[in-house]
């Protein structure tokens, strides 16, 4: 499948892996920002990542265990950065460049600088 | 070169068949029930070769592991509720991984158990940093062959093989009580249980990204997943065979996670105890270090963060925090005084319950031609798949309450 190709079913993006330009895992199609007016063209606007982009599809209760646990963060990556989409969806850029690295960074904050064997 | 990879790949499944509810559950049911529950090992172990293969192949071809599938595939709420209940399973299978491992290093020391529980965790957490993947992968697969002195133990006490031969034959032993009826059911879930234990396909069908698979691999999963599965199985069922005619006639019930050590201690004396006690350390470590990464390989992969010990650990950072997190719990689970046999007998009853929601998205996808093209199910695994799916559904639904039935096998 084509980023500019027909999306029938958004059901086909979302919960797919992302990879960004250096195939680093870099987050899960949490939803879709929509665009568009009522009686004219639906087209996605961009992907969104993070506990604020999945935190409306659980119930309720859920909803507030996740803002709790995993707060409310969100990125919002651009279609245009989508260069395609089959069993992952592939970024043109680094996770960094588009913001999706923040998690990585705060986690690793907390790890000794210890090195391993390759 | 591909066939060392074969070998290895072949003897690292035999060294990490054997985990430390199937040393329980194997040598219980053999002292209960004699041979009678082979046919439940030899089914089982069927069963995982076929969603062993199946998890391997979607690796290979999809280069999707199984968690990053089950969300796209069951969607978030259902992907979410399992995440959550394997991700319990796997972390009570974990801490009594530790506890198995602390009373055989207690065996071996004298050293008090939670000192050992400590010990161990703080090892495998070294190992885990420390070495890349495969050398975790085959060094405590490789290190647990020491375990095939059961093998040898079982030969040299000459069992009736017939006999022997016969408990692979699906059947239920005629004159049993309501009350051993009831508990021959429980045995029967929990091997089931302790052989396709969730965490094996997660940790395999993650392993063989970690390794990188392409399609060319496939034969080496096929082969790995059937010639590797059964010579573990044959592992167990030497256990089971050996508790039969040594601990069923005598009236002992092997409650202990170090009795099954004394089935190679009787025919090879203090030599075949301590190659048991290694076998079973290096086998039960192995599994504690593969339900701990299958944990944080299914969280990583549900949300999509970096995973894997292909590359050192601070470059996956939310991975390397996960497992030193379910480490440190597990450890904590043990260090409260919990038995190991106790938890042993949590985790196959939490695990048969996930093990439906486990390998429907498995199922689901490796027949997708989707994205398996050439690669989907065929006929035979279409028709293995959906029959053992069945049969899993069916111990599922008998797991708890045969648990309760029988207070665990006790009654």
């Amino acid at each position: 499948m084509k980023p500019d190709g027909r999306l029938t079913l958004i059901a086909q993006l979302r919960d797919l892996q992302i990879v960004d330009a250096e195939g680093m895992h870099c987050g899960i199609v949490d939803d879709v920002a929509l665009a568009g007016k009522p009686g004219g063209v639906l087209r996605i606007e961009a992907l969104l990542v993070g506990p604020g982009g999945y935190a409306k599809r659980l119930p309720g209760w859920c909803r507030a265990l996740v803002r709790l646990v995993a707060g409310n963060g969100c990125v919002k990556v651009p279609w245009r950065e989508v260069e395609s989409i089959t069993s992952v969806v592939k970024l043109r850029h680094e996770a960094a460049a588009l913001g999706l690295d923040r998690g990585e960074a705060r986690a690793r904050r907390w790890l000794p600088a210890i090195g391993a064997l390759k | 070169m591909r066939i060392t990879e074969l070998a290895l790949g072949i003897l690292t499944a035999v060294g990490g068949f054997v985990d430390v509810s199937e040393l329980v559950f194997m040598s219980q049911a053999g002292s209960r029930f004699g041979y009678a529950l082979i046919w439940v090992v030899v089914i089982s172990t069927i069963g995982i070769m076929v969603f062993g293969e199946m998890s391997g192949r979607v690796a290979a071809i999809a280069k999707q592991p199984v968690f990053n599938l089950m969300r796209h595939r069951l969607g978030l709420k259902l992907g979410l509720i399992v995440l959550i209940a394997s991700f319990l399973a796997n972390l009570i299978t974990c801490a009594a991984e530790i506890g198995g491992v602390a009373l055989v290093l207690r065996l071996m020391t004298g050293a008090p158990y939670r000192l050992m529980a400590l010990v161990a965790t703080l090892l495998f957490i070294a190992s885990v940093w420390v070495l890349p993947f495969k050398w975790i992968e085959r060094s405590y697969g490789l290190l647990g062959l020491f375990m095939l002195v059961f093998v040898a133990a079982l030969v040299a006490i000459h069992p009736p093989w017939a006999a022997l031969a016969g408990g692979a034959l699906p059947h239920v032993p005629a004159g049993l009580s309501h009350r051993d009826l009831l508990a021959f059911g429980y045995f029967a879930v929990a091997l089931i249980s302790a052989v396709m234990f969730p965490y094996e396909t997660y940790f395999y069908s993650s392993g063989a990204i970690e390794d990188k698979w392409g399609p060319k691999d496939l034969g080496i999963n096929r082969l790995t997943a059937i010639v590797g599965f059964a010579l573990g199985s044959l592992l167990a069922i030497s256990l089971l065979a050996i508790s039969a005619q040594m601990f069923g006639p005598a009236g002992i019930s092997p409650d202990l996670v170090g009795t099954p050590a004394l089935q190679a201690a009787v025919p090879f004396g203090t030599i075949g105890l301590l190659l048991a006690l290694l076998g079973m350390f290096f086998a039960i470590s192995g599994a504690a270090i593969e339900t701990c990464l299958a944990n944080a390989y299914s969280l990583c992969q549900f949300f999509g963060w970096r995973w894997g010990r292909h590359q050192p650990p601070r470059n996956a950072p939310r991975f390397t925090l996960t497992w030193l997190a379910v480490f440190a719990a597990a450890l904590v689970i043990v260090l409260t005084g919990v038995e190991p046999i106790q938890l042993a007998e949590y985790a196959v009853v939490a695990s048969i319950l996930v093990l439906p929601l486990t390998y429907l998205p498995l199922l689901l996808l490796a027949g997708d031609r989707h994205f398996m093209q050439a690669y989907a199910n065929g006929a035979l695994a279409k028709t293995l798949g959906w029959g053992f799916y069945a049969l899993i559904i069916v111990a599922a639904v008998a797991a708890l309450p045969l648990y309760l039935l029988t207070s665990g096998g006790a009654l």
